[in-house]
């Protein structure tokens, strides 16, 4: 086929098999980064209309406009454009850039309030259509026991997707490109076929129900390509089509799905295939090629969904997670790094520094160490970027996985994830010491079992015995209200685009999560190595404690809280396996709390750390801020030693370091940084977020958000412009442990 | 033996090349007037620590390391604890770590302090002052000593970085600074003389120990003086 002219012959031809296509036909650069190119005046035009659009944005309040007449899906809009005529990449997911769907599917009153909080009433014709229509969120609250939802209420299982879209998926968008969607189209018709010689159980009428929901949205997706004179029904036969097809599929998914975090998956080394291919017979040179790239970002900058106030508490900065991962390392110990790998990170030179997309490094110690200084460089000028240890996933997921949202890896078109949001772990602790009540309004939440005294200093054994006995209860609820939500999700909400880019019978992941963990490593280190005392009030309910002497602390590479804080989430986890998850998923665990760590802060009491009632916590699996006392690499080997093997879905670490403290020019600080980073992974870490800052310029932006319009900052598994931060969150990142010069 | 630490500092980046895992040692000769760290002063106070210990606590950081990285020993004045220091220094020898000290050169060149230079990735030598009457004056010890372990280190072809703290009033001038100079022309270890511009962040700790500060009404350098005499420092060393 002439659209495969020149390629390298493989299993790829035979069934679908990306992997192995880029495997055989991409070009590792281990050269540095001279060769790239800055904007063309056309991507200057259009930039300068984007920014013009973003103040706008931003002056309304952060949204722009709302379509309130229609339902949100792949051809519910007339083609959209930034600049007619001048734009490379085509498609917007409304027929105006940065308008906003309503999509309701996950949650409708979700949706009313959604449009409310900015001024906008849903349109007579949705309200219509939703009346007969049970929602994701409707099932859900149908199903859902009075103990999950006193759970919820408490905040014991919080930000669970049972009122917005679980998102989290990742469709295998580079097989449009590859293969053309009539391919797809017959493979997956073929492979309802096959399913359909088998007996008629629950789970193979829900496949072959899947299958024929996912194939009327691969015919939407064709039509919705033709709109904007696109063929995608054949495969793309240059660079320009491969971004523009793989594009399409991104956008026909934010179309009809708004889950919490919509990520695009690997696609740089992919890509590099075809531009090395159109470069090789000058058909396109560095400058065009640079323009393409520049042009798909511009794009996935301009993606939005419609929130609540709400849901922006837990998700600060209007996220997306366009979460693109670049680099790592081949199977066969080739370097996965890509020219393109270098010209996304261009990006964030020829554009301007952004949040999104959610540029994630699949660092390795065997990277090349040009392409090693210069995510560093990016990271000291930009603050955007994030890295994640390749050398430790590609043993559970290969060398073809990519990131969705934050810090959750899965391999691409191969596996899905049941996203679960998290088990607040700090407050089982204080409901383990209240027999089972909720410390903050005293009810009764767990069974009922024995109430620690007042006056009398905690035992450590005793107390570990009822937090065991607690989690293990709450493991239990956790798994079994995320089995609601998820078989609710599938049946109301279904990702019907993305889950037609994933193999018929994809493996499944269920993702849950801890927050309050170094809180709960600290509290129970204070209550075994210092003296704690419960305190009462007038209702019995614990409320506070006196905490005396010295005790060690999680973030200075201390081995006797280090390893309570490593047992907690292997025990944890050990306990939600024994639940099985929803159509045989397999369970994982991440230490991840997006920005949610104010939220679940408030809604926990005093802790016996130290830490008073309503404070937040430390983001992540990081330590508590001001408690590291050796500074920045104790405090980093201390998270390193939380295992990932138990914590699959990713261990969140963010770390924001001054510049006089990196190093004493910019030469020195790349090279301090690429150490940093080699040391970390070198450990097993997993995941860090690098913040090169001094915080007085955060300091200077919340009091005058003029002065650094663009200033974005790594948050907890992604980044944020500054200034959409809410004012106590921006005081919480301002708060937070800043490495400093001694 | 045990050693005294005052305290470590894990991510010390600008004390020395590659990634350095700062320790502090307790204990200083010197009582220089603009010291930031006078809680570093007393001798034998802080965490004792085996030879054997310490170098496992640093060992935990060898990967951060690379080729130019390891330990710098800081205080304080970490010669003063020589004996120990070449117990720790020949385990990490073992261990493959290499070490920087960041001294005063204010202690006697012992046989120990000779091997510990000798055995360094390099030397911080600060000095604190150019000549005899004002050293007394304003640390409360002679110069000799700074000046015999320069003169040992350029025998030995130890690569040196000379640090000067520059305090406003005291010698924020080139002809101040020139006066340091004329130690320093024609030394082949002196790879880099670098100018430390005085700040005021150790003056809570003068009021927390109710030790006399006697700069309290000084204020910090201006960097862009500190850059404009760096420039004339480097000029007159041709550096």
């Amino acid at each position: 086929m002439s659209c495969w002219r020149g390629f390298k012959e493989g299993n790829w031809n035979r069934e679908i098999d990306v992997r192995d296509f880029i495997l055989r036909n991409y070009t590792p650069y281990e050269g540095d980064a001279s060769f790239l190119r800055g904007t063309t005046k056309r991507t200057d035009s259009v930039k300068a209309r984007v920014d013009e659009l973003l103040i706008e944005e931003n002056k309304k309040g952060g949204v722009l406009d709302i379509d309130t007449e229609r339902v949100s899906s792949i051809l519910t809009y007339q083609p959209g454009y930034i600049k007619k005529g001048e734009d490379i990449i085509l498609g917007l997911q409304t027929d105006e850039p940065l308008k906003r769907a309503v999509n309701p599917f996950a949650g409708y009153r979700n949706a009313v309030q959604a449009c409310r909080a900015y001024g906008y009433e849903i349109g007579e014709n949705i309200k219509n259509e939703f009346r007969y229509r049970t929602t994701h969120n409707t099932g859900v609250f149908r199903a859902y026991t009075d103990t999950m939802k006193k759970a919820r209420h408490a905040g014991v299982l919080t930000g669970l997707p049972d009122a917005y879209a679980r998102g989290r998926i990742i469709g295998d968008y580079r097989r449009i490109a590859l293969y053309g969607m009539n391919y797809l189209i017959r493979e997956r018709e073929a492979d309802k076929r096959r399913i359909g010689e088998r007996e008629m159980s629950n789970e193979t009428i829900q496949l072959l129900e899947d299958c024929e929901r996912q194939l009327e949205f691969m015919r939407q997706l064709v039509t919705m390509a033709a709109e904007y004179g696109c063929d995608i029904s054949r495969p793309a036969d240059n660079a320009y089509e491969a971004v523009q097809w793989l594009y399409f599929g991104y956008l026909g998914a934010v179309k009809e799905q708004n889950g919490a975090a919509n990520s695009i998956g690997r696609i740089s080394s992919f890509l590099d295939i075809y531009i090395e291919r159109d470069l090789a017979d000058e058909s396109l040179d560095e400058i065009g090629a640079q323009e393409l790239i520049d042009d798909l970002v511009l794009k996935m900058r301009l993606v939005r969904h419609l929130r609540t106030p709400e849901y922006n508490d837990l998700f600060a900065g209007d996220p997306v997670w366009v979460t693109c991962s670049l680099a790592g390392m081949a199977e066969d110990g080739r370097t996965m790094v890509t020219k393109t790998c270098y010209r996304f990170l261009q990006t964030l030179y020829n554009l301007g520094p952004s949040a999104e997309p959610n540029i994630t490094v699949l660092w390795s110690t065997r990277l090349p160490e040009p392409f090693k200084a210069f995510c560093a460089k990016v990271s000291i000028d930009t603050d955007s970027i994030q890295y994640e240890n390749d050398d430790v996933m590609r043993k559970d997921f290969g060398d073809d996985y990519a990131i969705a949202c934050c810090v959750s890896a899965m391999k691409v078109g191969k596996q899905m994830q049941f996203f679960g949001a998290r088990c607040n772990l700090a407050k089982v602790l204080l409901m383990a010491l209240n027999g089972g009540r909720d410390e903050l309004y005293g009810e009764q939440i767990a069974p009922e079992g024995k109430s620690f005294e007042a006056g009398k200093p905690l035992v450590y054994e005793e107390v570990l015995e009822a937090f065991k006995v607690y989690a293990a209860w709450m493991a239990r609820l956790y798994v079994n209200t995320m089995n609601v939500i998820h078989f609710m999700h599938d049946r109301y909400a279904y990702e019907r685009l993305m889950m037609s880019l994933h193999d018929v019978e994809p493996e499944r992941l269920m993702a849950f999560g801890i927050s309050g963990f170094s809180v709960l490593a600290d509290s129970l280190s204070a209550i075994k190595y210092a003296k704690v005392t419960p305190i009462k009030d007038e209702n019995g309910l614990i409320v506070d404690f006196v905490t005396e002497g010295e005790f060690p602390k999680y973030g200075n590479d201390d081995d006797r809280v280090d390893e309570i804080a490593q047992w907690i989430a292997e025990y944890f986890y050990e306990e939600l396996c024994k639940t099985p998850a929803y159509r045989g998923a397999k369970h994982t665990l991440s230490i991840l709390t997006i920005t949610s760590n104010v939220v679940y802060g408030k809604k926990t009491g005093a802790t016996p750390d130290g830490r008073k009632k309503g404070e937040p916590f430390a983001p992540g699996a990081n330590p508590m801020h001001g408690r590291d006392a050796e500074g920045a690499l104790a405090s980093l080997n201390s998270v390193a030693k939380v295992c990932y093997d138990c914590c699959q879905d990713g261990i969140s670490n963010t770390f924001s370091i001054t510049p006089a403290a990196l190093g004493r020019d910019d030469a020195d600080r790349v090279k301090k940084l690429v150490s940093v980073l080699d040391g970390y992974f070198a450990q097993n870490a997993h995941h860090l977020n690098v913040n090169v800052l001094n915080r007085q310029k955060l300091i200077d932006a919340m009091n005058d958000p003029t002065l650094y319009p663009s200033l974005t900052i790594r948050v907890s598994g992604y980044a944020v412009n500054f200034n959409k931060l809410t004012k106590d969150k921006q005081l919480e990142v301002i708060a937070r442990t800043f490495h400093e010069k001694v | 033996m045990k050693g005294y630490v005052h305290s470590f500092e894990s991510l010390a980046a600008v004390d020395g090349d590659g990634l350095r895992y700062g320790v502090f040692l307790a204990g200083c000769p010197l009582r220089c007037v603009y010291c930031h760290n006078p809680d570093t002063w007393t001798v034998g106070a802080g965490q004792s620590f085996e030879a054997s210990e310490l170098v496992k606590k640093i060992a935990r950081y060898r990967s951060y390391f690379g080729e130019r990285g390891g330990v710098t020993f800081s205080g304080g004045e970490p010669l003063l604890q020589a004996e120990w220091l070449c117990e720790v220094a020949e385990l990490l020898r073992n261990e493959g770590i290499g070490y920087v000290l960041d001294t005063s050169g204010g202690v006697p060149l012992t046989e120990a302090v000779r091997t510990l230079l000798a055995g360094a990735q390099g030397i911080l030598l600060d000095l604190k002052f150019p000549d005899e009457e004002s050293y007394r004056r304003y640390t409360g010890r002679g110069i000799s000593e700074t000046l015999a372990m320069l003169d040992y280190l350029e025998s030995i072809g130890k690569e040196t970085r000379i640090r000067i703290v520059v305090v406003p009033g005291i010698n924020d001038s080139e002809d101040a600074l020139e006066r340091y100079l004329v130690h320093l022309r024609g030394k082949n270890c002196v790879s880099e003389v670098e100018l430390l511009g005085f700040h005021t962040m150790g003056f809570h700790k003068y009021e927390a120990l109710g030790i006399e500060n006697r700069l309290s009404g000084t204020a910090a350098l201006d960097p862009a003086k500190k850059d404009r005499l760096q420039a004339f420092v480097n000029a007159q060393l041709n550096k």
